[in-house]
């Protein structure tokens, strides 16, 4: 049970965006992957969750190979994922962006829809109650009928993981999760993320944040235009000679 | 009772409006940028006005018949437009349109060509078209209170979040199309069932215009919309002569100003006007929000 | 017979490439599908028409057409797309405005020339036609030809041989990039514009003298031929809309010149609606269409 990333390549013309890299998360694991900028780290985000097709290698999910999946492919296989730049549905409420993760779940026919039956009704008052109950755990509950583009940035950030949560996946893909928190904020996030770990979902953080990344990664990799340049423990990558390198010269 | 009889044309050109103009705002909530409405419009006019003439058959009839022939046309356009967005799927519906027009007026042993076709009995009432309307409202409703409704809101705004989360965009954009089509095929026929007579012209660019315009101007999210942008555009050229006989110069400026100044529209500007007053009461009445919200897991 | 109707249609092909070029300049560098440009054409038919009627010699008339049109041109990105800059749905805006743009402008004209269809006085252009290898050309076709490769020059001049012109390259392909490199964003958009609706202008005179009739509603088979040409070519392609133009032009003559009337229409959108299922991206079109839903 793991989400396998082998020898993974892209390239876009001439520039090798991702070359050779493998990589590997198992359920209630947090897994970092840093980089400086242009590293590769968004390319393997969108080789990894179904937008960007793969040159070389194989993406599996628990054993399914999801490497020509498309984005609603993959994420049915149970990856989910949130976004360096926040995407909410603006004119959409809290409760509305969170629920959007539970229609899946909604299994009323498209027929009980049209008619308006009561049975397909209720349906969706039971996701937005189930919605509820996450916004709960990400402690948004107060802002549930707010409109999404009118919150602070950081709490726009615990809605998008919480609609990320919603879906039930196996594993969660995030994306600079915390770039523009401060450092409570940032602890907080952190405390969530180990509980959703404790509770089997195997996590792939990339980000800048070093420290974050060192108080909640057992395994860290690090791509360097394109190339895995190290990886390890926490311990071990910030006294690497190559990483430190990298970091200093970019 | 004279008063009525008075305004009953007018309240049923509203109707017939209304219908299309809830035809265009289906696959524009849907977040597809489809004009094909006109286009599907004469589909249901031509077949209905076709029964009703040739072979006699009643407007019972032909205005289901027209409806499911036109679910069929929004299902077949689905195809080739879920390749395509934007401005792209824009200008496909556009030549959809043309294409349309053309035919009608090529095929004339059929259509009667440029001519159209007379004497087409008139078998629609007041009664009928509220009707429709209703039921027509009543199932665009009931999709907006169930999932698919959020699932096009989500499609509208943000097309790779809904599909990030598993969500089937071209199942959705398909049944938006689908319903376009037999809403627009449904009040095709009851036209040509009121009207008497139809020509291919009436089905051009200035029907796309006027029923984009009407859901522009009474907004894309709620149903009301299409309904209220449909009244105003009905109503406006019979306040003053030269509203009426610069309709076309109307509709343009109305576009414009609209989508500059309120571009969601009469009717969803309204409601954001009431949520922000709500949202604002909510935020000054609880504690102030801090950031130890408390995540718990 | 058939070579002269590929001249003829060489002829027409020209005047489309003109239209679509205009278009295509500013979508391609803005990526603003202006729809009022028809109406634009259509206007700059009737400058060049009062410019003759007022007395000037034709080659001056034009350029007076060209002027005004480029001028309304900007005036029309000024007062309709300029405040949707902004706008998280500018594309969709856009548009819209277009589209209102292009019905208010239609309904002028209809008011000011009462919906009459006017005419160029007789020998404008000398009508006498020339005996060249067998066909007949007409010295208005060569008018036609000559002005149309004029522009074309000058077009292909003026965006890579001028600073200008780069600068138009530049916000072409990333604005922001060019912003932070020092350019300024309401220049390009103004000489884009300026120079869209000269061309329009031009094709607008051009048409107008060609087919000996000026009317309000000219302008919107000239948009719909013009979005067969740009998407068989390529949105933002201006190599892309000059040979889809010839190749629309030549299609054009030819299937009015063979097949039964009525059907040219229907096979000329047919031609739009398989580009768009097959190549949305067009011949030389690099703009991104596809939206399936695949890896890209």
């Amino acid at each position: 049970m793991t989400l396998e990333i082998t020898h993974v390549s892209r390239s876009f013309g001439g520039v090798r965006a991702v070359q050779d890299v493998s990589l590997r998360v198992r359920p209630g694991q947090i897994i970092g992957l840093i980089g400086p900028n242009g590293a590769g780290k968004s390319s393997m985000v969108n080789l990894i969750t179904g937008v960007l097709r793969l040159d070389t290698g194989s993406i599996c999910v628990d054993g399914r190979d999801v490497s020509a999946d498309t984005i609603v492919g993959v994420s049915r296989a149970g990856v989910s994922r949130t976004f360096q730049n926040v995407r909410l549905l603006r004119d959409s409420t809290v409760l509305e962006n969170v629920a959007l993760g539970l229609t899946r779940e909604d299994r009323s026919s498209t027929l009980r829809c049209l008619l308006g039956l009561p049975s397909a009704r209720r349906e969706l008052r039971s996701i937005d109650e189930q919605a509820m109950r996450i916004l709960d755990q990400v402690g948004m509950t107060a802002y549930a009928h707010h409109i999404a583009s009118a919150l602070a940035y950081g709490h726009q950030r615990r809605v998008e993981i919480a609609r990320a949560i919603a879906v039930e996946p196996k594993y969660i893909l995030l994306d600079e999760p915390v770039a523009g928190m401060n450092d409570v904020e940032a602890a907080e996030l952190g405390e969530l993320l180990k509980a959703l770990a404790a509770k089997g979902i195997g996590i792939l953080l990339i980000e800048h944040n070093m420290a974050f990344v060192h108080s909640l990664c057992s395994h860290i990799y690090v791509l360097n235009t394109g190339n895995m340049l190290a990886e390890g423990t926490p311990a071990a990558i910030s006294a690497h000679p190559a990483v430190i390198a990298a970091y200093l010269g970019a | 009772m004279d008063l009525l009889a008075a305004y009953q044309p007018l309240l049923d050109l509203f109707l017939i409006s209304a219908g299309f103009a809830l035809s265009q705002y289906v696959v524009l909530r849907a977040g597809v940028f489809s004009i094909a409405t006109a286009g599907l419009v004469s589909i249901g006019s031509y077949l209905a006005a076709i029964l009703m003439t040739t072979y006699g058959v009643s407007i019972w009839l032909a205005a289901p018949a027209a409806t499911l022939v036109g679910l069929a046309f929004g299902l077949l356009l689905s195809i080739p437009l879920a390749r395509l967005r934007g401005p792209y799927q824009a200008i496909a519906t556009l030549a959809f349109v043309q294409i349309m027009l053309a035919l009608a007026l090529y095929a004339e042993p059929l259509t009667g060509g440029a001519v159209g076709i007379n004497n087409i009995p008139k078998q629609v009432s007041t009664l009928g078209l509220l009707f429709c309307v209703a039921l027509t409202l009543y199932v665009l409703g009931s999709i907006n209170r169930t999932r698919p409704g959020r699932i096009f809101d989500a499609l509208r705004q943000d097309e790779g979040v809904a599909g990030s989360l598993g969500i089937s965009i071209a199942f959705h954009h398909t049944l938006a199309f689908a319903l376009s089509g037999a809403i627009a095929g449904l009040f095709g026929a009851l036209q040509a069932g009121y009207i008497y007579s139809i020509v291919p012209h009436q089905y051009g660019f200035a029907l796309v215009a006027g029923t984009l315009a009407a859901v522009i101007l009474g907004g894309r999210r709620s149903i009301w919309g299409p309904v209220v942008g449909a009244a105003i555009m009905t109503v406006l050229p019979e306040l003053a002569r030269p509203l009426a006989d610069n309709r076309l110069l109307l509709i343009g400026l109305l576009l414009v100003v609209m989508i500059v100044f309120l571009p969601q529209g009469v009717v969803d500007g309204l409601l954001q006007l009431r949520r922000r007053r709500r949202g604002q009461l909510e935020a000054t009445s609880k504690a102030t929000p801090t950031t130890t919200g408390g995540m718990r897991a | 017979m058939l070579a002269q109707q590929l001249f003829n249609g060489l002829v027409l092909g020209a005047v489309y490439a003109l239209f679509a070029l205009g278009f295509n300049l500013v979508f391609g560098v803005h990526k603003i599908m202006n729809l009022a440009h028809g109406a634009v054409f259509m206007i700059g038919a009737f400058a060049g028409l009062y410019g003759v009627l007022g007395g000037l010699p034709l080659w001056l008339a034009v350029l007076v057409a060209a002027l005004c049109t480029g001028l309304l041109s900007v005036t029309i990105d000024a007062l309709a797309f300029r405040p949707l800059r902004t706008s998280s749905e500018a594309e969709f805006a856009v548009l819209i405005t277009s589209i209102g743009v292009d019905m208010i402008l239609v309904n002028l004209a209809l008011r000011v020339s009462e919906a009459h269809t006017m005419r160029f006085p007789f020998g404008v252009v000398p009508v006498e036609p020339l005996l060249v290898f067998g066909l007949r050309i007409t010295p208005l076709q060569l008018v036609i030809l000559g002005a149309a490769l004029l522009c074309g020059a000058l077009l292909a001049w003026y965006l890579y041989r001028t600073s200008f012109g780069r600068q138009v390259r530049a916000v072409s392909s990333n604005e922001r990039a060019a912003m932070l490199l020092g350019v300024e964003p309401r220049a390009v958009y103004f000489q884009t514009f300026f120079i869209s609706g000269a061309l329009a202008g031009i094709a607008g005179v051009l048409i107008g003298l060609a087919f000996n009739s000026i009317s309000f509603s000219m302008g919107e088979p000239y948009l719909l031929r013009g979005f067969v040409v740009l998407i068989v070519g390529g949105l933002g392609s201006l190599p892309g809309a000059a040979v889809a133009g010839l190749a629309l032009g030549i299609l054009q003559t030819l299937t009015v010149a063979y097949f039964p009337s009525g059907l040219t229409d229907l096979i000329v959108y047919s031609v739009l609606f398989l580009m768009l299922l097959v190549r949305p991206n067009g011949l030389f079109g690099g703009a991104i269409a596809d939206a399936r839903m695949a890896r890209r």
